[in-house]
């Protein structure tokens, strides 16, 4: 970083907010475009019944939740390096926080529309919020679905709120370099921060805070989610190592997402000088830790199966390895226990390519995890006569690619319209400036 | 009772609902929302079953058995409920049609249509040939068949009526003649009887009385402290029949004479106790000389031990019953096996009492297949100016060979009376539909002491007539009123019932309305025993003609399904979506294949098979599924429509098609060698939609079974069953970390006794009906999208050709998984331990249905809905589900508030025995027993505690509502 001054940051960064080229904008149009197939998909869905899309008795969960699940693990890893990490003082994190945390956000939102999408009659929804009326309905609190529902909007304001704290500083840049309407937009967006030495204490208490508060939320959203699961009595579900286990796999995502974003921004934006190697490196190490305690996960699964002594669940555990969902089941096994370990050698931990492959495999399995557990548990369960076989169709895969459309079109719009790395806290790392520097030019702060 | 009622045709076009008009004048016996219900007589089948149909608002929302009638005492079978699919179907004729010049059916008006007929009848009385008229009719008795012959006695052929029924068992009525000397189907009294041995006669699916058989045998197997009486049955195939036996003897089509001769030859050798004289004794010995049992086991392969053991044990018994198909259709040598069975009934002199010869079947009155083919002759001559039909589908139930299309196409003018379309009525010229069973009056004699009379419990839905009423007027046209002085059909009825009773019609009013009331006239049964006497002299046992063993192929046996019958029930949507009850496949034809057999060739489910026969071939697609043994396929009868409507058409196959064009010389039934045939794979596979996810229960004990000896044991040693009760009693703070709930009055239960269910899936359509359950039809059922509330499981047994049957059912539990998961309290326990499911409150997370472990919820998929006027059979008490919503079985709720509101109008609680849900109200075999929990006296109480008593899956302590009873293992058949 020797060669970062804050001049050279601002200019960096807010060199990502010029207008874009044709290429951004043909990508984005593409983007929108899959957004409105989606959109298209779930209005046919709404309108002619849920039989549109291929669940059916006894697999009544598809892709919507398997989606759903994938997008809040995607969502983990995201708070995990902007707070978890800011707490612990890796300050390797700084310069990509800013993009973990709105992958974060985006991804929660993301997550969000799945149990909405997957809703037999959506148009009553809230009904499941807990709002007074007449008729003193309240909604069922035993119920792991109004758990989600209140995990899920805390994770996503507390994650939205810690996020556009730490932005403020950075609005401001944006704001001072910026004439006419963009700087009006950006003054309100900036909240009239004005870089006082006051104001600079509360964003830093009010950053510790959320970093603080979004820390539990990383561990509790992932749990909850996980109760989904465990608290039925499913076998392949009804399991106490569930929390734990969705914690760890929702961060080895998160992680493998993190890197799939940061390798062709770092490589668009030139930002090889801000968002190292050394960086990536890290990231890397840590996915070996997760896809470790991921294969302790599948490891102790089997061995409960079998050391249970359930036929039931011993069934449905040999089922998922040489059953009908087996492909997925060892694409599971494989790209997210044993290709990862391929991080032990550096490398392949150094090698941007071999980062970038096996990040996209820990991403397919990630989501094969998800599908293998929520589909095969139903499919094979207690009454051999309601077995049965579930594939997704058209409209569900059209939804999940809308789904997929919508995450990055939004990753697309920050890094345009917003500094997708934090100006702010790379200078923090950098040497205060000196008098040598007396001839950079006026900044914000 | 009911006429002005009935007669106001209310809500007989689809249009009158669109518009809601209240009556100026009210019908007198129309109250809104509470419901009219008439006694009638079902005429799905010829066995004649009372029914109630129940009328709410104008129309018949139901119908149940009839309680006081001696055939089926309240229960009814799946035909029978889904006879309101016949009466609603959108697929009927809506008025009378003319065939045009281009073969297109036209509208005409009932003046003109009857105009035609009658021009039709002078010009071929001007030609002088009456002679060349034939009338085609279904099993008729009573008026309607006196009417009939004496129409075509007016109208010059005294000889044109000709009574067709496929089924009409020609193999046992020559038999019967043969043996007893009385050409005719007694009644049989299986309940009387306490050894049964059955020659592939599927009396519990179709053979003669189903309902009645399946009461009888429910009583006859019941499990008492001393076992229950034994059931063997041999046969081609593991029919629904076959896997209520204790043993199934798996033989080739036909091969059941040479067990039952078998049998005999082993009570001659083994010099086993008889009531033969020694006369008889010695006469049946020389009969059965040429028949020695190591041949017999030899070519039928089946073991002589086991011949011997089940000949000791029948002969041992007191009243052995041996019952024979003696249906040309469902096998080869259908009149030799029951020539042999015959005789084997005539062993004891007990058996007497089972075999009811004063009260003959009416089956006796219907023609015989060689009739037919005389018919068909006649047509192919042009021998035949006119035919009439009514009430029979020959092209469709005659095999292909006969050439029947051919025959009828070449008579000039053929007048179908049929209220459908289906594949003889294409053929006609002029169709003059007729009111169903439901909306018709009239009577129908099943057998000789009981008649049940019809009445309509509805206005007609469509512009439709009684033929009854047709004949009479076209009678009027042609012979002056003079010879045709009724009315109506209905006068004629009224006066032909006074004429029975030898009065006058003033006289008999009240007895009439009683007989209406109850449904008909019958008599109590026949309490004395006559001794059979088998004439053996007169009896040749023919060695049979084996087919050509040198042919190659496989073995076909061809069965009527509990469902369809001869295939006049495949129109009915409901009897489509049933599964049927052995291999539990909906919505079409299959080639039932043994799964080793089918490996072997390298077939797989769903591939399509043309199955060829000497005589023609089909086209249906493969099921491997171990009901039939090795070497042998199975095929369904009454699959494989053309022309009968949207739910039937288009699935495959009939095969009758395999048939040969010959009728048989003996019975004068069909001719039915043994059938080999080829099979060749098509490149085709067909989805089938069953609705089994496997064949077995893969160690689950979802059914339970004990021993007879352990059921003693329990009994004697006054062991109670270890269940979870669903009540406060049932909790234990070392398992639940819930309180109990507190129950008001009511906790509703039901029992299902597994060693009762026959697997006849009656309970299904039931629910169906009762519940507006939506079909959703083939493409849906094989997504696993199917709706039923109530299923009847079959899993096989891993280790014997075996099979058993659950009905599951929401088992309303005490702490019911489904509830907790619910974020808005759709599922809700309600203070009478329902487990009700508020449909206006859910939303569709089907998060109930994930954590089910029985899975009996079902998802509304679509907004599934019914073409009209198929609408108008919804039951208004139950709301229908729109898509979204996730519905399952409620108890009859509905039927538990009405029994309420009825008891507090009385000032009462709801007593036991009060009222009853849709399944276990039809079930033919008491399966099911509904009632409160909280009465220490009440049925299920007691039966709660019954040592067999346990829940399915009740580790998971669920505490399920519904007590299940273990089926008692079949003892072993030795000596």
């Amino acid at each position: 970083m020797d060669t970062l001054t804050y001049s050279k940051i601002n200019q960096d960064v807010l060199r990502t907010l010029d207008p874009p080229d044709r290429t951004y904008v043909r990508l984005v149009a593409v983007l929108f475009a899959g957004i409105v197939m989606g959109a298209l998909c779930w209005a046919y869905q709404i309108r002619t019944g849920m039989g549109v899309a291929g669940i059916k008795h006894p697999v009544a969960w598809g892709v919507y939740l398997v989606s759903f699940v994938f997008w809040v693990g995607i969502a983990h890893s995201g708070t995990l390096i902007s707070a978890i990490l800011y707490l612990f003082r890796a300050s390797w994190r700084t310069s990509i926080a800013r993009s973990a945390e709105a992958m974060t956000v985006f991804a929660v939102a993301t997550a969000g529309l799945f149990p909405l999408i997957h809703l037999g009659r959506v148009w009553i929804v809230y009904w499941i919020l807990p709002y007074p009326n007449q008729r003193n309905l309240w909604p069922n609190f035993q119920s792991p679905l109004v758990f989600d529902v209140i995990a899920i909007s805390t994770y996503l304001t507390v994650s939205f709120l810690f996020w556009y704290t730490g932005l403020l500083p950075d609005l401001a840049v944006v704001r001072d370099n910026s004439k006419g309407i963009r700087r009006r937009i950006y003054g309100i967006l900036s909240l009239g921060w004005t870089g006082t030495h006051i104001r600079w204490r509360h964003h830093g208490t009010a950053y510790l805070f959320f970093a603080a508060l979004a820390t539990p939320l990383v561990v509790s959203v992932h749990s909850v989610v996980s109760w989904d699961f465990a608290l039925g009595i499913v076998p392949g579900w009804h399991s106490t190592i569930f929390a734990p286990y969705f914690v760890a796999g929702a961060i080895h995502s998160g992680l493998a997402m993190v890197i799939t974003l940061l390798i062709p921004l770092r490589h668009i934006y030139r930002f090889e000088h801000i968002i190292t190697m050394r960086i990536l490196e890290n990231l890397a190490k840590t996915i070996i830790l997760t896809g470790l305690i991921v294969a302790y996960a599948y490891g102790v699964e089997f061995f409960i199966a079998w050391y249970g002594g359930n036929i039931v669940e011993r069934d449905t555990f040999i089922w998922r390895a040489v059953g009908y969902y087996a492909p997925e089941f060892w694409m599971m096994i494989v790209f997210n226990t044993i290709v990862p370990l391929a991080f032990l050698f550096k490398k392949y931990r150094t090698s941007l390519t071999s980062l970038f492959v096996i990040c996209i495999l820990v991403n397919i399995g990630m989501w094969c995890e998800r599908y293998v557990i929520i589909l095969s548990s139903v499919a094979h369960e207690f009454d051999p006569y309601s077995w049965g076989i579930y594939r997704p169709t058209w409209v569900e895969l059209g939804i999940v690619t809308g789904s997929f459309c919508l995450f990055f079109f939004l990753f697309m719009l920050f890094v345009k319209f917003l500094p997708s790395v934090s100006i702010t806290e790379v200078k923090e790392a950098l040497p205060p400036p000196t008098r040598q520097y007396e001839e950079h030019p006026r900044c914000s702060d | 009772m009911g006429l002005a009622g009935t007669t106001t045709a209310l809500g007989c076009s689809p249009e009158s609902s669109r518009t809601l008009f209240p009556f100026v004048s009210a019908p007198e016996d129309i109250v809104p929302g509470k419901a009219s219900w008439y006694a009638t007589t079902c005429r799905e089948c010829p066995a004649g079953c009372g029914l109630l149909a129940k009328n709410r608002d104008g129309r018949i929302i139901k119908v149940e058995g009839n309680p006081l009638h001696p055939v089926n005492a309240g229960k009814l079978c799946a035909r029978g409920q889904a006879s309101l699919h016949g009466l609603y179907n959108p697929d009927r004729f809506p008025g009378p049609r003319i065939r045009n010049t281009g073969g297109r059916f036209e509208a005409v008006s009932w003046e003109k249509a009857e105009e035609i007929l009658a021009d039709k009848i002078r010009e071929v009385s001007r030609k002088g040939r009456q002679a060349r008229i034939a009338f085609l009719t279904g099993l008729t008795t009573g008026a309607m068949n006196d009417l009939v012959n004496l129409w075509l006695a007016e109208m010059g052929q005294p000889q044109g009526h000709i009574i067709y029924e496929p089924f009409s068992y020609e193999g046992l009525r020559k038999a019967n003649q043969v043996v007893f000397g009385i050409d005719g189907i007694p009644s049989y009294r299986i309940d009387l009887c306490d050894f049964l041995v059955s020659f592939n006669a599927g009396f519990l699916e179709t053979w003669l009385s189903n309902v009645e058989y399946a009461r009888q045998f429910a009583s006859f197997r019941a499990l008492a402290e001393d076992g229950k009486n034994p059931f063997v049955f041999v046969g081609p195939r593991l029919s629904m029949t076959a896997a209520n036996a204790d043993l199934w003897i798996p033989v080739a089509p036909g091969d059941e004479y040479l067990v039952a001769l078998g049998m005999l030859r082993v009570i001659l050798d083994d010099n086993l106790p008889s009531s033969l004289g020694r006369n008889e004794r010695a006469e049946l010995q020389s009969r059965l000389r040429r028949w020695h049992l190591d041949e017999i086991s030899r070519k039928s392969g089946v073991d002589q031990g086991l011949i011997r053991s089940v000949a000791h044990r029948f002969a041992a018994a007191e009243k052995p019953l041996a019952l024979a198909h003696g249906l040309p259709v469902a096998g080869p040598r259908a009149f030799e096996t029951a020539l042999a069975s015959n005789i084997l009934c005539g062993i004891q002199s007990g058996t007497g009492a089972a075999i009811d010869f004063s009260s003959p079947s009416s089956y006796g009155n219907a023609g015989k297949a060689e009739d037919l083919k005389a018919l068909c002759r006649t047509m192919r001559e042009g021998g035949l100016d006119l035919l009439l039909i009514h009430d029979a589908n020959p092209v469709f139930s005659l095999p292909a060979s006969w050439e029947v299309r051919k025959c009828i196409e070449s008579v000039p003018m053929v007048v179908s009376f049929s209220s459908t379309m289906d594949e003889t009525s294409t053929l006609a010229h002029l169709v003059l539909p007729a009111h169903t069973p439901l909306e018709s009056w009239g009577d129908y004699s099943p057998r000789r002491g009981i008649t049940g009379l019809m009445q309509p419990a509805m206005g007609a839905v469509f512009n439709t007539r009684h033929p009854g009423d047709v004949l009479i007027s076209s009678g009027k046209k042609l012979k002056g009123e003079a010879r045709f002085p009724w009315k109506d059909f209905y006068e004629l009825l009224r006066i032909s019932f006074a004429a029975n009773l030898r009065k006058s019609v003033e006289e008999t009013e009240a007895s009439w309305q009683e007989a209406l009331r109850n449904g008909g006239v019958w008599g109590a049964p026949r309490a004395d025993t006559h001794r059979l006497s088998p004439q053996i002299s007169k009896i040749d046992f023919p060695h049979p003609d084996n087919g050509d063993i040198s042919d190659p192929g496989l073995l076909l046996t061809a069965y009527p399904t509990v469902q369809f019958f001869d295939g006049r029930g495949a129109d009915r949507p409901w009897l489509q979506e049933l599964p049927d009850p052995v291999t539990q496949v909906t919505w079409g034809g299959w080639v039932e294949i043994h799964p080793d057999t089918a490996s072997e060739l390298r077939i797989r489910k769903g591939d399509l098979l043309h199955v060829t026969s000497r005589y023609g071939s089909i086209d249906a697609p493969a099921l491997p599924v171990p009901s039939v043994p090795a070497g042998t396929l199975a095929v369904p009868i009454g699959q494989g429509h053309t022309s009968f409507g949207r739910f039937a058409d288009g699935l495959p196959a009939n095969p009758l098609d395999l048939f040969p064009p010959d009728v048989d010389s003996h019975s004068g039934g069909l001719a039915h060698p043994t059938l080999r045939v080829t099979i060749e794979k098509k490149d085709l596979n067909l989805l089938i939609a069953n609705t089994d996810g496997s064949f077995y229960q893969h160690g689950r004990e979802l059914i339970q079974t004990l021993s007879v000896a352990d059921f003693r044991q329990a009994l004697s040693s006054g062991l109670r069953p270890n269940i979870d009760v669903p009540l406060p009693e049932g909790f234990d703070p070392e398992k639940d970390f819930y309180p109990p709930h507190e129950h008001k009055d009511y906790r509703w239960c039901m029992v299902v006794d597994l060693d009762r269910c026959i697997g006849c899936g009656a309970c299904v359509v039931a629910c169906y009906a009762e519940n507006n359950v939506a079909v959703v039809g083939k493409e849906q059922v094989i997504r696993g999208r199917e709706m039923s509330w109530l299923r009847v499981q079959r899993y096989f047994q891993e280790d014997a050709p075996a099979a058993a049957w659950l009905p599951m059912l929401c088992q309303h539990c005490e702490c019911a998984p489904c509830e907790s998961v619910c974020p808005v309290y759709a599922p809700h326990h309600s203070k009478e331990g329902l487990n009700n499911q508020v449909y206006n409150r859910c939303f569709g997370t089907r998060f109930c249905s994930q954590n089910d472990p029985y899975k009996v919820r079902r998802f509304n998929w679509f907004t599934f809905t019914r073409p009209a006027p198929l609408d108008m059979q919804l039951n208004p008490d139950v709301l229908v589900r729109q898509k979204g919503v996730m519905e399952k079985c409620s108890f009859c709720v509905q039927r538990i508030i009405e029994a309420k509101i009825d008891a507090r109008n009385k000032g009462r609680k709801v007593r036991d025995g009060d009222f009853t849900t849709a399944c276990a109200q039809t079930c033919p075999a008491d399966v099911f027993t509904f009632g409160n929990l909280l009465d220490p006296e009440s049925r299920v109480s007691r039966l709660v505690g019954d040592p067999r008593a346990y829940q399915v899956l009740g580790h998971l302590n669920t505490k399920p509502a519904v007590i299940y009873l273990k089926r008692a293992t079949p003892e072993p058949m030795t000596v």
